[in-house]
């Protein structure tokens, strides 16, 4: 498989801030690959690395297996779509689409017809005439999206694309994105701080904090297979347990990571593990239960027909077999 | 204990001001027509009215042998206009300020953009204070200033001698129609002296509408595949119009209605403002005064409506 953009130890530093440090990082061509990370973790200054807006302060960037750390943003086969989309807001919607082959001089007739194309292609016939005030904020993301698309590019950078939109508008662009990606077969790199974003529409996820690249995998693998205690913490509000507690529970003597629905409760009697039921929330089809065990906090949930459980209530723990998963950093 | 809905004592407004706030608060449409009122009626009847009535001026004529006004509808103030020495001073004003408002937007924008894109805290004071710090002192005193460093044994001649470029002055000045004895007495030194005293309202508007541009849009635009000229001509400029195309009504008309500058560093042709100031002084012509100074008005309202048309405002 072709690698579309690798990193080899890229560094970049704004004085003694190390927003991006030594990362190496593979991005296969024809995936969808996001960056996830809080905000500061470096995620957005890798993207900005790799369209040419920054430069690396050390270390290789390969976009197809040639060298661009200092080529400029227009000689890089990548476009972006911005996450508050950068629209022109004196050019219509048609000439904000078809801005990419004005310049480089696609005749008239020509380069609206392909804008009006890639218009349709994002659900907006009929809007070209407008300007870019005029639209909704999901009518905005498309047209930023039709501007990029148009002038083919092999990778296509997304900056938090989804993160103006409301929770209804989210979910659909998200289905709608996904479905594009694999119609046009094109390497989308997408930044997010939104875990379920990113497990819901990447192939593959890079966790970011601190600068550094902490886990790279398949949803399943990031979210299932947490390699440490920030990546469990960040991506599934998974339990961390402490190594006694995994011990007792069946797992090995060392900080593991368990989700929530993989914990049971039971009655207190013969149980290796055992604490108090400290709160219960209601999300409908679940219960939310939290449980104290020791010094460690524990939230289990429940399926809402199970047994029913009280404050203050004691149980015993037990967890699915496989459930723990052992991680490699423990402090 | 079940208490009542009752009015906080205290908060019942009482006396002539309580009532007042009150009744504000009912119809606020009044309290807006209170405080519009002095504006607008300053606006209408001060600045519009006696706009209007310069208008109605311009319409009378002046009987040639008694030099009384004649309160009769004419057009024959207007024809007087087109006189060739009239003419003349039309279009040596128009030409004057086209030159000064267009060397003040070449000027003027890389000092905007440094200022917009670049310059923060510090720089940005230094900046506003650079700018603004000219306008702080009497504008008789800088162009008699300049007048000094124009003249032929002045500062700039100086310069250029002791460098050995007085040569290029020279050549410079021998120019026809735009150079003279010295730069203090040829239309250069005018230029020069406009250029100077209004370029900071060219600054500031362009600064005020690049500020406005995203950074975002202008990488958006690289991203699209522009070059930095690119971007330049199809992003930055036209969002910049509108500041441009502001200021340059304050440079255009401020050139236009002077009369004080072209008197005191220049050749010694009169200027619209000049016209305007002998015709309603001296002369008593105050029809011919006041159809000179609407035609600033006229070149002003159809430089707004070309710009208009070619889009100047369409990014606003």
């Amino acid at each position: 498989m072709t690698v579309a953009v690798e990193f080899k130890k890229v560094s970049r530093h704004f004085g003694a801030v190390k927003a991006v440090d030594e990362v190496d990082l593979k991005i296969d061509e024809g995936s969808f690959f996001a960056m996830l990370g809080p905000s500061g973790s470096g995620k957005t200054t890798s993207l900005r690395l790799i369209s040419g807006f920054d430069q690396p302060s050390a270390g290789s960037i390969h976009i197809f297996g040639e060298a661009c750390e200092t080529a400029p943003p227009n000689r890089r086969p990548v476009n972006t779509v911005f996450q508050d989309y950068a629209l022109f807001p004196h050019l219509s919607i048609r000439d904000n689409v078809a801005y990419g082959l004005m310049v480089r001089g696609v005749r008239k007739n020509l380069r609206h017809q392909e804008a009006d194309e890639m218009l349709s292609l994002v659900k907006l016939d009929n809007f070209g005439d407008r300007k870019p005030a005029q639209l909704s904020g999901g009518q905005r993301q498309r047209v930023a999206l039709a501007r990029a698309l148009v002038n083919k590019p092999r990778v296509l950078l997304l900056d938090e694309p989804l993160g103006a939109l409301d929770l209804k508008l989210r979910e659909q662009m998200q289905e709608e994105l996904k479905a594009l990606q694999q119609r046009l077969g094109i390497t989308f790199v997408f930044v997010t701080h939104d875990q379920t974003e990113a497990l819901s529409m990447a192939d593959k996820i890079a966790v970011f904090n601190a600068g550094g690249i902490v886990q790279i995998g398949t949803p399943e693998e990031v979210y299932h297979r947490p390699r440490t205690k920030f990546v469990a913490d960040f991506v599934g509000s998974s339990n961390l347990v402490p190594p006694q507690i995994s011990l007792d529970l069946g797992g090995q003597s060392c900080w593991s990571s368990l989700k929530p629905e993989a914990l049971t409760l039971t009655k207190q009697e013969g149980a290796k593990v055992v604490g108090t039921v400290k709160s219960i929330r209601y999300l409908g089809a679940t219960n939310r239960v939290m449980i104290q065990v020791g010094e460690t906090e524990l939230s289990a949930l429940l399926s809402n027909t199970a047994d029913h459980w009280t404050r203050g209530d004691f149980v015993g723990l037990q967890v699915k077999p496989g459930a723990l998963y052992a991680m490699e950093e423990n402090t | 204990m079940s208490r009542a809905f009752t009015v906080q004592p205290g908060s019942v407004h009482t006396g002539v001001a309580g009532r007042l706030s009150d009744l504000f608060w009912r119809r606020p449409k009044l309290l807006l027509a209170l405080m519009l009122a002095p504006p607008l009626l300053w606006l209408g009847i001060i600045y519009v009215g006696s706009l209007f009535s310069l208008l109605l001026q311009s319409f009378f004529s002046i009987d040639e042998f008694s030099g009384l006004i004649q309160y009769e509808f004419t057009l024959k103030t207007y024809r007087e206009l087109l006189r060739p020495a009239n003419y003349d001073i039309i279009l040596r004003t128009t030409l004057m300020a086209a030159a000064v408002t267009l060397a003040s937007v070449v000027i003027a924008f890389p000092i905007s953009y440094f200022a917009a894109r670049y310059a923060r805290g510090r720089m940005k004071a230094i900046f506003y204070l650079g700018v603004m710090l000219p306008l702080w002192s009497s504008y008789l005193v800088k162009v008699y200033a300049w007048k000094l460093i124009l003249a032929k044994e002045g500062i700039l001649s100086w310069f250029f001698d002791s460098v050995g470029l007085m040569p290029v002055l020279e050549a410079v000045l021998a120019l026809p129609v735009i150079g003279g004895n010295s730069l203090s007495v040829s239309y250069i030194g005018t230029f020069l002296v406009f250029l100077y005293v209004w370029l900071p309202f060219m600054i500031l508007p362009i600064q005020a509408s690049l500020e406005r541009v995203p950074a975002n849009l202008l990488e958006a635009s690289g991203d699209l595949g522009a070059s930095q000229g690119q971007t330049f001509r199809y992003v930055v400029l036209p969002l910049a119009l509108p500041g441009i195309v502001a200021g340059s009504i304050f440079t255009f008309s401020l050139t236009l209605g002077d009369y004080i500058i072209p008197q005191i560093v220049g050749s010694s042709r009169l200027f619209i403002g000049q016209a305007v100031y002998a015709h309603q002084g001296t002369a008593g012509n105050i029809p011919l005064a006041a159809a000179f100074a609407v035609v600033p008005i006229i070149i002003m309202a159809f430089y707004l409506w070309m710009a208009k048309r070619k889009g100047a405002f369409d990014a606003l």
